[in-house]
């Protein structure tokens, strides 16, 4: 793909080059369908926004303003078209669709303890309430600056700094218990 | 800084998001005290962890169907910016001009008949003209559906687009070349287009077959795509039978399966 930076495709859109927005899918797509996944836990919704979001892309690409950064746009747009679909009850919830692990070869017993720690690492990862959940993806598998998420989220940095400490915290009690640990809080 | 405060920065500090100034000023107060470190410690494996979670990758279908939409967008953009109108040419933009030509010559001719008829004959004579027009672009559609080129048909199914009110031969032509056009292209714009039938019950079960007559995982997957939103329940049967079948493409597999939950639960 191009070496020509987001606005510069984005700008290529505006004028009509529809054609330019597939550099931005191939960029963009997976880590867009990561985060509605994040939040749906529903494979085929996920697949199914992330096309929306990029269609609206095309049909509000006017109103993008090239002094924000396209990402930032872009997650806010799928934030708002994952919402509406909850508001239409679309989502299904129906819990965390991570592929099957489970294997027709025994295992020795260090990788099966190590297949059952991300077990519970997912499941206290999808067993966070949903801003917790939100902020977290955001921060760690997006690597987005604490200003962007804040833009996305519609809150103020603060906010963001709070959300993703709490969530850390949160994550790592739920994990433990699920382990079976004591947890002695700090 | 606030014990707090410190604390706080702690999400910032593992992801290395922090200013060095910032990082500075955290590392001194790692000393103030063990609760510090020890609580860095056990999040930095957390968030190491979290990091060798599986990442989810989206299916195939999904890169097929953006594509798939994202070309019919930019063929209706070209074509209605293309510019440049000749008033003659040869082969299909002579067939595209003329046609152009006679529609301006009759929407003319009816403004002057219209000057001169009174109201009741000049609604008559809109009329005519109106199916005249549709009998026009309905002809020039056929034609063109039947060339060689896939640009050509392509350009012919956009005809077929036009025409407000199809007659058989128009529904009939789609599904053709939907189901045996070489060129992957024009039968996945012939699906956009025969789709606006879908409430023809004929146009309906003729598209739940053709899922099962496609060589290209592509457009089986548009066809799926397709009978789903239309909420079409009596593709169930042909999707079940896809997903049992190992001989076809898996992502055509995964996508059947995904429309066989939409169906039952919708």
């Amino acid at each position: 793909m191009g070496s020509e930076t987001d606005s510069e495709l984005m700008k290529l859109v505006q004028a009509g080059d529809s054609i330019q927005l597939a550099t931005l899918f191939e960029r963009y797509h997976v880590g867009l369908f990561r985060y509605l996944l994040s939040l749906t836990r529903d494979r085929g919704l996920s697949e199914d926004l992330v096309q929306e979001v990029f269609l609206r892309v095309l049909k509000y690409a006017r109103s993008y303003d090239p002094g924000l950064p396209f990402q930032v746009w872009l997650y806010s747009m799928a934030r708002n078209v994952c919402f509406d679909s909850f508001r239409k009850g679309r989502a299904e919830q129906t819990g965390s669709e991570m592929d099957d692990l489970r294997s027709s070869e025994p295992l020795p017993e260090e990788a099966i303890a190590r297949r059952q720690d991300v077990k519970f690492l997912q499941e206290a990862l999808d067993g966070l309430p949903e801003e917790k959940r939100e902020v977290l993806v955001l921060s760690r598998y997006h690597n987005m600056r604490y200003e962007d998420i804040a833009r996305i989220l519609k809150c103020e940095i603060g906010t963001v700094k709070v959300r993703v400490y709490r969530a850390l915290k949160e994550l790592r009690e739920r994990f433990c218990e699920l382990r079976g640990e004591t947890l002695y809080d700090i | 800084m606030t014990f707090d405060e410190i604390r706080l920065l702690i999400p910032r500090y593992l992801a290395g998001q922090l200013a060095p100034a910032e990082k500075a000023a955290f590392e001194t107060q790692l000393n103030a005290g063990p609760e510090l470190l020890i609580e860095i410690e056990e999040l930095r494996s957390l968030w190491n962890e979290l990091g060798r979670l599986p990442q989810e990758q989206p299916s195939d279908a999904l890169r097929a169907r953006f594509y798939q939409k994202l070309n019919a967008v930019a063929r209706e953009r070209d074509r209605v910016s293309s510019g440049g109108f000749a008033w003659w040419k040869s082969g299909l933009q002579g067939l595209v001009r003329q046609t152009a030509i006679a529609l301006a010559v009759f929407v003319l001719g009816w403004y002057a008949g219209r000057v001169n008829l009174p109201s009741h004959a000049s609604t008559q004579e809109v009329k005519r003209l109106d199916t005249e027009v549709q009998s026009l672009r309905q002809t020039v559609a056929l034609s063109l559906l039947e060339r060689q080129s896939a640009a050509s048909r392509l350009e012919g199914i956009s005809w077929c687009s036009r025409v407000e009110r199809p007659d058989n031969d128009v529904v009939s032509a789609l599904l053709t070349t939907l189901n045996h056009d070489p060129n992957i292209n024009v039968r996945l714009s012939a699906l956009d287009a025969v789709e606006k039938f879908s409430n023809d019950a004929a146009v309906r079960s003729a598209l739940v077959n053709s899922i099962a007559q496609q060589d290209s995982p592509l457009v089986q997957i548009a066809l799926i795509d397709a009978v789903v939103h239309m909420r079409n329940n009596a593709a169930a049967g042909q999707l079940r039978k896809l997903t049992g079948d190992t001989a076809v493409n898996a992502a055509v597999r995964q996508r059947a399966e995904w429309g066989l939950q939409r169906l039952t639960y919708q």
